[in-house]
C-alpha cells in the first residue's frame, strides 16, 4: 500500500488535533480535536477512515499514530493518560 | 462518545456469558462478518451507517439492534437484496 | 423508513437473512459455519497463553510487547484481522483498554466481548474516570500506580499484559494461563 502524506512525526513529537467536525464518517474522538498529545508511536499506513466509509476509491493511506494525552489536558482533572490512534491528516504540528 | 456524561453505572455483571444474549444476535453478528468478508461493504461503512442512524434509534436500540439496523440501511443503500 | 422496523429483532433478523440468501449473498450452512468456529476458536484462552508464555520466556515478551502480530503468530494466530498491539502492567502502570467510537475488540484472542464492554457507560466513562469505571468492577489501584487508557480507534486492537502474581514460580504453563482472566487482559481486573 502506498503511503500518501510525507509528514511524519517521531516518537516524542508533539501533535495537535485539528478540529472541525465534518459531516462524513471520522475516526477522530470529539473529545481530543484541538487538543495537543505527544506520539508515542507509529502504527502503520492504513486507509483513511474517512475515505474508506465514503467508498472514496482508492483511499488516501497515511501513518496511523497512537498519540498520548494527559487527563489534565483533556478534562481539567484526573491523573491517567488517554492514548488515542490518530491518522496523519487528523493532526498538525502545535 | 468519550467523555460524555450521565450514563450511569458501568454493567459489570454482563459479562459475556453466553456471548450473545439471543440468536439473532449471533446471527447478526455472523452475518455482517460474512458480507464484509464478501466485500459488500467495508468495516469503515459499516460504523458509518450505525452512525447514521437517527439518534433516538442509536441511543434505544440495543448494541446488535444498531448493527441489524445498519445492515438494513447498507442493503438498502447498495441494492444488495433487489 | 419502512413498517418492518417495528417487527421484534429475532423477526427483522430473519428477514434480512433470507433476503440475503435468495440474492445469493449467503447461506445458512455459511452462517452457522461461521458461529461454529467463532465459538471454538475466539475466546480468552489464546491471550491468555500468550500472556502466560511472555511471564516465562522474555524473549517472547520482547516480541509480545514490539511486534504483536508476530508473537500472536508463533503461538498459531497468524491470520489476525486486526494489528495488534500489546501493554504490559508494571509496578508503577496500569492499562485499561476501551473502544469509546464504537467497541472495537480483539475477538480472535479473547472471544466475543462482554456486555459491559460495549455499554454507553463504559465507552464514554473509562476515558474521562477510570479510576472509578475500575472501583465498579472490584479493582482500587494504590494512588501511585498511573493509569494508562487505551482508545482503540484504528485497525489496532489492544490487549493488556497483566503483571505476573506473587508466589508463581512453580507453576506450569497451563496453569499460569489459568490465572490469566479475560478481564485482566483488558485491564478491569488484576490477575
Amino acid at each position: 500500500m502506498t503511503k500518501v502524506n510525507s509528514v511524519s512525526y517521531p516518537a516524542g513529537s508533539r501533535v495537535r488535533v485539528r478540529t472541525g467536525d465534518p459531516d462524513h464518517h471520522t475516526r477522530v474522538p470529539r473529545y481530543v480535536r484541538g487538543h495537543t498529545g505527544v506520539v508515542v508511536a507509529a502504527l502503520g499506513d492504513w486507509p483513511v477512515p474517512d475515505d474508506s466509509a465514503r467508498g472514496i476509491d482508492p483511499p488516501r493511506v497515511e501513518t496511523c499514530y497512537a498519540v498520548r494525552f494527559s487527563a489534565a489536558d483533556l478534562w481539567g482533572s484526573g491523573d491517567h493518560t488517554v492514548t488515542v490512534d490518530l491518522w496523519e491528516s487528523y493532526l498538525d504540528r502545535p | 462518545m468519550g467523555g460524555q456524561t450521565g450514563f450511569g453505572p458501568v454493567p459489570v455483571g454482563a459479562d459475556g456469558s453466553p456471548p450473545f444474549a439471543a440468536d439473532w444476535e449471533a446471527r447478526v453478528y455472523a452475518l455482517a462478518t460474512v458480507l464484509r468478508r464478501r466485500g459488500a461493504f467495508n468495516s469503515d461503512e459499516l460504523r458509518d451507517a450505525i452512525e447514521r442512524l437517527p439518534p433516538e434509534q442509536y441511543l434505544g436500540a440495543s448494541y446488535y439492534e444498531r448493527w441489524l439496523g445498519a445492515l438494513e440501511t447498507l442493503v438498502a443503500e447498495k441494492g444488495l437484496a433487489p | 423508513m419502512t413498517g418492518h422496523d417495528d417487527l421484534p429483532a429475532a423477526a427483522r433478523t430473519r428477514r434480512l437473512e433470507e433476503r440475503l440468501i435468495a440474492a445469493g449473498l449467503t447461506s445458512d450452512e455459511e452462517i452457522d459455519e461461521y458461529l461454529t468456529r467463532l465459538y471454538a476458536k475466539a475466546s480468552a484462552v489464546n491471550g491468555a497463553r500468550m500472556a502466560a508464555r511472555a511471564w516465562t520466556d522474555p524473549q517472547y515478551r520482547d516480541l509480545l510487547l514490539s511486534d504483536g502480530d508476530a508473537a500472536a503468530a508463533q503461538m498459531g494466530f497468524g491470520d489476525l484481522t486486526y494489528a495488534l498491539r500489546v501493554v504490559e502492567n508494571t509496578e508503577t502502570t496500569h492499562n485499561v483498554i476501551v473502544c469509546t467510537l464504537c467497541s472495537c475488540y480483539p475477538v480472535s484472542l479473547l472471544g466475543p466481548s462482554p456486555g459491559w464492554y460495549k455499554s454507553f457507560a463504559y465507552r464514554s466513562r473509562t476515558v474521562r474516570e477510570p479510576r472509578a469505571v475500575l472501583a465498579e468492577f472490584g479493582l482500587t489501584l494504590p494512588d501511585e500506580v498511573e493509569i494508562s487508557v487505551w482508545d482503540s480507534t484504528s485497525e489496532a486492537r489492544y490487549m493488556v499484559l497483566p503483571a505476573r502474581p506473587a508466589g508463581t514460580g512453580g507453576l506450569a504453563a497451563d496453569e499460569l494461563a489459568a490465572l490469566v482472566t479475560r478481564n485482566g487482559l483488558i485491564g478491569t481486573a488484576l490477575v
